[in-house]
């Protein structure tokens, strides 16, 4: 154990003062402000997604925020863009990889702070300030909206790409001392190989949202319509021109985007897996591997939308295979969870049921994805509901419960206490509930009433079916929303209480970060350097002490 | 050498070190091509200069990726209804010269350096530094060619693929000359890093942009 005194070397170097203390540049403070600030987005994206459904099934009732504006389909469209970009850049992209990572990055390998400390702080508030950015509009017309959004998303770019670098630096440089690649926590892994992705995918996407913002605010040619249509096959250009490339703009950027978002969660949950099963991880190098391997071939997958974008549809095919392929690593991930679970002992704490309810929800939105996948097969399959199922089965949902497992596990790190169980297993219960009443249905309703597989004749019947399932589909999402309302008690119930822990290292858990002081001290090793001799998940028989196999053990 | 650490550096990398030494007043933050610079915390510990490198190299990667999703737009756009090619103005050769004989003083500085020869560093820093300069205002002026040729952004799509190119190399050049001046302004006695590893990080990034000049200027020449 490493032991600290009050006012030691830490206090003399730190500067004081408002100005100092907004642009904090210590990790321990950026990672926490990131997680702040993807609470305060995920519970504004939740309302709006219970206002989408009220009006999907009462489109004609008073709805707030969209009954009492003008034009309200367009409102619907703005709520549908706002909860997306919340939920995806400031959720999704932010929690896991931003917010975690951040605190925990430089934790797991053993290092005082991140590279460029100045980096991460500007990225901070460039992340801060395109928040702002997306927020704001939502309230302007839909077509300065949309340029507010671009600038926004071209900000929120340059942050994630200043996060990706430092990231990749802190990984490859800052390592400790005996942190080898082998004796990396898989979490570390996971951001690592996200970084990378980041970092080649944000970086077109400040190129298109450079380009397109060209040519909506100065009138120039890059997307411009009436050229490029000429060269589209006839399928394409149906839907409108101008649609067809905002989908192709928006994929080729999405496609990996589902990628960013799930790779830091595969690496939570490997982790958590590991150390409530207190087995090493099944294949570990292969599992890390497979991590690799998805992010290499979101990558590729992303490569072909590219070109796609660049006006080259032929080759569904290509596309198809490489979507399929992706299954590969992620099925051996899910081998390697269910092998490192079995004949295990677990105590079910709420990180473990999170957790669990993880791969469930992966299975779950796996298996549909099969459906995606398959380019003949999604023509039958494919209509928005069963597409929207899909991805927030897997990318919404699952992901989330990925973060909350993280943030139930790292919650005596970030803020020196534990977060209530009683409460915390009430709300997974009544959550893991709520999203299959949500999004299980959701799949039913894709494929029974808007596909066109159904003969003309039977299309009314099945549609009246469909309006039952509509209704309990809302009723599940505000059942949902309600339910955090236990997470939102419980968190700041627990911050408030302050309840002190009977041990520093609640779980018994052997990476770096639990050999300091919970919460961690403001320096995070005391000006030593921790020396590592053992891989990430040499868990000792139960009656041993924990203390003996973690990772500065000798 | 690039890349090369000497037994001064090495003295840095090792590790168990104990805590920051007295206090001091904290370095300025700041600090372009190279990233960032700690805004607190020990002044007088450097740091290991490896981050600077790497942190360059990944920095590279990543602007590399940002003109090739431009260029790989370029070659499918090419050639499409509209396209009329623009006729690369003259200046632009001579841009080019400038900037590559820039990156031929840089290395001439670079060795001053090396042999710890200070004025003379100096002096061929701000040549660099002013041959940048020069490049961007030789660019500034074939864009008002084009201008009075009649060709805007907005004339068509190879017109705006051409400004965007040239428009968005020289905001990364701009990006290199805030590095460059860094450099020649920043008092190393106070800073983490050695003035050799500050300068070889900003060569790195200057013979890069010197480089990607010449791709997007092959790119542009031979995809009319």
């Amino acid at each position: 154990m490493v032991t600290y005194e009050e006012g030691g070397n830490g206090a003399a170097f730190t500067r004081s003062g408002p100005l100092a203390w907004v642009f904090s540049t210590a990790h321990k403070t950026i990672g926490r402000r990131y997680l702040w600030l993807s609470l305060a987005s995920v519970l504004v994206g939740m309302v709006l997604s219970a206002l989408l459904r009220l009006y999907s099934s009462w489109p004609d009732s008073p709805i707030p925020l969209l009954g009492g504006w003008p034009g309200t389909p367009e409102r619907y469209a703005a709520i549908r863009l706002l909860h997306g970009s919340l939920m995806v850049f400031f959720v999704l992209t932010a929690a896991p990889q931003l917010g975690l990572g951040n605190f925990l990055l430089p934790l797991q390998i053993g290092a005082e702070e991140m590279a460029f400390p100045t980096l991460n702080c500007l990225s901070l508030w460039l992340t801060v300030a395109s928040l702002a950015g997306m927020t704001a509009s939502f309230f302007p017309p839909i077509r300065q909206g949309i340029d507010v959004w671009l600038v926004s998303a071209a900000i929120f770019s340059l942050g994630a790409l200043l996060s990706a670098l430092n990231f990749c630096v802190t990984t490859i440089e800052l390592r400790t001392k005996g942190m080898t690649l082998p004796r990396m926590p898989i979490t570390v892994w996971a951001w690592f190989v996200n970084a990378v992705l980041s970092l080649l995918i944000f970086s077109v996407l400040l190129a298109g949202c450079a380009t397109v913002l060209s040519d909506r605010l100065f009138g120039s040619n890059f997307f411009s319509t009436s050229a490029l249509l000429a060269q589209q096959p006839l399928n394409l250009v149906r839907e409108g021109s101008s649609s067809v490339l905002w989908q192709r703009l928006f994929w080729y950027f999405a496609q990996a985007e589902v990628y960013v978002a799930i790779l830091p969660c595969f690496g939570i949950i490997t982790h958590l897996v590991a150390t409530f099963a207190r087995k090493p991880v099944w294949q570990e190098r292969l599992a890390v591997l497979a991590i690799c391997g998805v992010g290499a071939l979101g990558f590729c997958v992303w490569g072909y939308h590219m070109f796609a974008t660049g006006m080259n549809p032929y080759a569904p095919l290509v596309f198809s295979v490489l979507a399929s392929s992706l299954g590969m690593p992620a099925a051996f991930l899910l081998a390697s969870w269910l092998a490192t679970l079995w004949n295990a002992r677990i105590e079910f704490t709420t990180p473990v049921l999170f957790a669990i309810g993880f791969i469930s929800l992966f299975i779950a939105g796996g298996l549909s994805g099969i459906f995606l996948a398959r380019h003949d097969l999604s023509q039958a399959a494919v209509s928005q509901d069963f597409v929207i199922g899909h991805f927030h089965l897997v990318m919404g949902v699952a992901a989330t419960f990925a973060m909350l497992a993280g943030l139930f596990f790292w919650f005596p790190k970030l803020f020196g206490t534990r977060m209530n169980e009683r409460l915390g297993r009430a709300h997974f219960w009544l959550t893991f509930a709520g999203v299959y009443c949500i999004f299980m249905p959701m799949h039913w309703m894709g494929l029974l009433t808007q596909s066109t597989i159904f003969p003309e004749a039977s299309r009314m019947a099945v549609a009246s079916a469909g309006e039952s399932i509509r209704t309990l589909v809302t009723a599940a999402t505000i059942w949902t929303v309600a339910a955090q309302v236990l997470f939102v008690a419980n968190f700041f119930a627990s911050l408030w209480s302050r309840k002190t822990m009977d041990s520093d290292n609640p779980w018994a858990a052997t990476t770096l970060e639990w050999s300091v002081g919970s919460p961690v001290p403001e320096e995070n090793f005391g000006g030593r350097t921790p020396v590592v001799y053992r891989g990430a998940y040499e868990f000792a028989p139960q009656h041993l002490s924990p203390e003996l196999l973690a990772q500065k053990a000798q | 050498m690039p890349g090369t650490i000497t037994t001064e550096e090495i003295e840095l990398l090792i590790e168990e070190q104990k805590g920051g030494g007295g206090g001091g007043t904290a370095p300025p933050a700041g600090g372009n091509g190279g990233g960032g610079d700690d805004g607190k915390k020990r002044p007088n510990r450097r740091v290991s200069p490896g981050r600077y490198y790497t942190g360059i190299a990944i920095g590279i990667i990543s602007v590399l990726m940002f003109f090739m999703a431009l260029a790989s737009a370029f070659l499918v756009r090419r050639g499409g209804a509209g396209w009329i090619p623009v006729q690369i103005p003259w200046l632009l050769w001579v841009n080019t010269a400038v900037l590559m004989t820039s990156s031929g003083t840089l290395e001439l500085a670079s060795k001053r350096l090396k042999l710890d020869d200070l004025p003379g560093f100096r002096q061929f820093w701000l040549v660099t530094t002013s041959l940048g300069v020069v490049f961007l205002i030789g660019q500034f002026l074939a864009w008002r060619m084009l201008v009075k040729q009649g060709v805007y952004l907005a004339s068509n799509p190879s017109s705006s693929f051409f400004y965007i190119f040239t428009g968005a190399h020289a905001l990364h050049l701009l990006g290199g000359i805030g590095g460059l001046i860094y450099v020649a302004c920043r008092n190393f006695e106070k800073a983490k890093v050695p003035r050799t590893v500050a300068a070889e990080v900003a060569s790195y990034y200057w013979h890069f942009m010197d480089g990607l000049w010449l791709f997007l200027l092959a790119l542009m020449y031979l995809g009319r």
